[in-house]
């Protein structure tokens, strides 16, 4: 009887030791971080929704499925992956910038952080937004930076969250006409907007869409209230 | 000892003599070898029948029991109405973005299946070839249709003509990986077939339309080559046109002439050859008379080709889950509520702007309303394809009115109140409040209508058709004699202007049918605005969009944009003893964000749908679809 129970006893741990190296991994160690740039300076892009998106291809592998990487609305992005090479282009059409698809090829060993640098059809810069009795008042310099762009229409967005871009906003505010490059005042009045009046905290944002592109490129987000 | 083992030599030896025998062999009952298949007329009929069949639906990649959709379909999944600016559905939806893949088509299995059925066919002999003609034709019809709804979600793929692929373990698979045609060569496949099958078909007509004839045949031609030409044309004029480099996606702009000219001589010649013709039975209920239309088989003139049901078997559960509260006939109801965006766009018959919608002048409740002496007159104004089309308050289906009521318009101290209650609530005078069949207030109330309007198009009138073990019998139609005058004069005018005779005598002829005035010059603004009035719930308004590349223009998002929004028009009943408005009814346009807060965002990357990793895996050949 006492053989028995130990024959037992002893296969039961033989099992457990056996069980957890046959078809376990490791979990992904190694953490790809970066920013998506132009001239050195991160593009606030929509970081919602999963809209603009970067690619990861590996070669040597059967498949050829892209692990898609999706950035943050202050040009972030991250992943965890295994070491290794690693292939990294933007998305086909996707992004505020031109849709040039360079490979950048990135050695993953440990972490490893990279600046993605594109062409972006316009920045933003020196954006000022402020509140005065319900109204959105807004400064800032839109920057051409690719000769033939247009711009197709600027939004003034605002949001009861630090979320604000072209699909999660209270009030959203377009403008397609008279559009010019270099400063830009412009203002928009919330007054019959319930949701904005009564909103806690208020964010707000500024967008350029250039014609054509399925993105636009925004302002940093900024806190008004 | 000895004995024993002679016994077990003798059984072994009886054993082995017997096994040869076929006393266990037997032929499989469940499948059945080509040959077989093929020398019997009523199997190869059965096997045509298995694709249409297919043709509803097909198989999603890599499950077993998921389903994809080939567009709006009565028979389909009702999801599929709420997803453009036509109906929504009675519950909160949070959706805020198009699905590019919803109604992407992929079978190649299908398209095997069909060569393989033409290679049977060809080789048999128990049909003479007269008696094979029109099924190789019915055959080389469905495949085209498929590739026609492949191409128009997907652009150009792969064409693999007449060829069954053999293949053996270790024969090299590269040379059965096919890379993508170009979208042109895919639409001019599709018209090329279509145009050489019209003659091998019948030209009589078919029962219930639901086997494709000649006319089939050239009508998806016409539809094709429309669809290229659009293309062509609308694609070019894009701020960034649609494209990849090898034109598997975007075609060119010098094509589009030649298109139009085949949509417009296949159209013609359906027209002028054909057996159908615009049905016009009752020239004193053109509502009615355009419900007949399209929805009643009974000597129809007007169907080309549908995709049929009948009892028992083949049947579907549009008009249970469809039917007003007040009607059900089962647990479900009201599932579909169309928007005011779609009922605003039929023309007043009066009106001095033929061809273009108008809205409702209603004045404003909070103001000075409007009253009107029944709940009907509003939308008996209207192109009477509204009451073929859409529900009403006041609206009468299977000789019952049906009554939409969203509350009382009370008067206190002069001011016009409004009084809302729970679905079927009466007051303590017996009047009724809020109507069983809606409009209700209710983001999460399911069962009720939530805009005023009801479907009324594929909803069925015969008894017992709204049970859940009954089902309806309604058809599908894919095609039919109208859209043969609307492609007609369409192409006509993007070749020959607005003011040319072949244009108009076509598109009146199916306003007047429809019972609105004539045109005397036609623009773009009024072909967009008559597909979306008789194509409705037809799958047609999506599928229009996409070809004039208006799609990413119209439904833009933003709350600002009313056209990509949704609303309601809610009617209220004056209860107001004294008033001399007592007892008439007043409306409210009603936005519809409290059930549904995110606008219509159609934006580029939705024009084509994606290729599936697994495709693409399968066949590196293929490229990528733009925005992918």
């Amino acid at each position: 009887m006492k053989k028995y129970v130990i024959n037992w006893v002893f296969c039961i741990v033989f099992l457990s030791l056996l069980g957890c190296g046959k078809d376990n991994y490791e979990a992904p160690e190694a953490t790809l971080s970066g920013r998506v740039v132009y001239q050195g300076q991160a593009l606030n892009v929509r970081g919602t929704d999963e809209r603009v998106r970067l690619q990861l291809y590996q070669d040597g592998y059967a498949k050829r499925d892209p692990i898609e990487v999706f950035v943050g609305q202050d040009g972030s992005f991250s992943a965890k992956l295994f070491d290794g090479q690693y292939k990294l282009v933007t998305r086909d059409g996707n992004g505020p910038w031109v849709n040039s698809r360079d490979t950048t090829v990135v050695d993953l060993r440990g972490s490893t952080s990279i600046d993605l640098e594109v062409t972006p059809f316009f920045t933003i810069s020196d954006a000022a937004i402020s509140l005065a009795s319900n109204t959105m008042n807004t400064s800032f310099t839109i920057n051409k930076i690719v000769d033939n762009a247009e711009i197709d229409r600027v939004l003034l967005l605002l949001n009861a969250t630090a979320f604000v871009d072209d699909g999660f906003n209270l009030m959203r505010k377009e403008f397609t006409t008279d559009l010019t490059t270099g400063p830009v005042n412009l203002s928009a009045e919330f007054a019959d907007n319930a949701k904005v009046l009564e909103a806690k905290a208020l964010f707000g944002r500024v967008c350029v869409w250039a014609k054509g592109a399925d993105q636009g490129i925004y302002s940093p987000v900024i806190k008004l209230k | 000892m000895k004995r024993k083992y002679f016994y077990i030599v003798g059984l072994a030896c009886i054993l082995l003599g017997n096994g040869c025998s076929d006393f266990l062999e037997q032929k499989p009952d469940t499948i059945l070898p080509n040959d077989e298949v093929y020398s019997d007329p009523n199997l190869i009929k059965s096997v045509l029948a298995n694709f249409y069949e297919r043709l509803s639906r097909g198989l999603k990649p890599n499950t077993t029991d998921q389903y994809y959709q080939w567009g709006q379909r009565a028979g389909g999944e009702q999801y599929d109405y709420t997803t453009i600016d036509e109906a929504i559905k009675y519950d909160f939806d949070q959706v805020n973005t198009f699905d590019r893949n919803r109604w992407r088509v992929y079978d190649y299995e299908l398209v095997r299946n069909i060569n393989q059925f033409l290679q049977g066919l060809n080789q048999t002999t128990v049909l003479s070839d007269t008696e094979k003609a029109p099924l190789l034709g019915e055959a080389r019809l469905i495949r085209a249709w498929y590739y026609f709804n492949m191409c128009r979600s997907l652009g150009g793929m792969p064409l693999v003509g007449d060829e069954v692929f053999d293949f053996t373990p270790g024969d090299d698979v590269t040379a059965l990986q096919r890379p993508r045609a170009t979208e042109a060569a895919t639409y001019d496949y599709i018209i090329s077939e279509c145009h050489a099958i019209a003659s091998l078909m019948t030209s009589e007509k078919t029962t219930n339309s639901a086997r494709a004839n000649k006319w089939t045949a050239k009508m998806l031609e016409a539809r094709a080559a429309l669809y290229a030409g659009s293309l062509a044309k609308y694609n070019s004029q894009m701020p960034a046109p649609i494209q990849t480099t090898g034109r598997e996606v975007g075609i060119e702009r010098s094509k589009a002439e030649s298109y139009y000219q085949q949509a417009l001589d296949a159209a013609t010649e359906v027209i002028e050859q054909g057996p159908y013709a615009l049905q016009d039975k009752r020239p004193d209920d053109k509502a009615r008379n355009f419900y007949e239309a399209v929805c009643m088989k009974d000597a129809n003139t007007e169907v080309i080709w549908a995709r049929d049901y009948i009892f028992p078997g083949q049947t579907h559960g549009f008009t249970t889950g469809n039917l007003p509260a007040s009607m059900a006939q089962d647990a479900n109801t009201s599932y579909l509520s169309v928007l005011l965006n779609l009922a605003e766009e039929f023309e007043l018959i009066n009106t001095t702007t033929p061809g273009v919608g108008s809205k409702f002048d209603v004045g404003s409740l909070s103001g000075t309303p409007k009253f009107f002496n029944t709940a009907s007159e509003l939308f008996e104004q209207r192109d009477p394809r509204l009451g073929g089309t859409i529900l009403y308050p006041g609206s009468v289906f299977a000789n019952t009115e049906v009554v939409y009521q969203a509350g009382q318009l009370n008067q206190q101290d002069g001011q016009w109140i409004k009084r809302e209650g729970a679905a079927n609530s009466s007051d303590a005078q017996g009047n009724l409040i809020t109507s069983a069949n809606g409009p209700v207030f209710s983001s999460s109330l399911r069962l009720v209508n939530k805009t005023g309007f009801g479907i009324r198009k594929f909803l069925d009138e015969t008894p017992g058709a709204g049970t859940i073990g009954r089902g309806s019998e309604m058809w599908e139609p894919r095609f039919r004699i109208a859209e043969a005058h609307l492609i007609a004069a369409e192409a006509a005018f993007e070749l020959n202007g607005g003011s040319n005779a072949v244009s108009l005598a076509n598109i009146n002829a199916v306003r007047t049918r429809a019972g609105v005035q004539p045109l005397t010059i036609l623009t773009f603004e009024n072909i967009v605005h008559e597909n979306r009035v008789e194509f409705a719930f037809e799958d047609h308004r999506y599928w229009d969009m996409l070809r004039w590349r208006l799609a990413d223009k119209t439904w833009s998002g933003g709350s600002s944009n009313e056209k990509a929004g949704r609303r309601g028009l809610w009617p209220y009943r004056v209860v107001a003893p004294g008033s001399p408005e007592n007892g008439k009814w007043a409306f409210e346009v009603k936005n519809m964000n409290f059930i549904y807060p995110n606008p219509l965002n159609f934006e580029v990357r939705h024009y084509y749908s994606e290729l599936d990793n697994s495709w693409l895996n399968n066949n590196p050949k293929l490229v990528k679809n733009p925005y992918q």
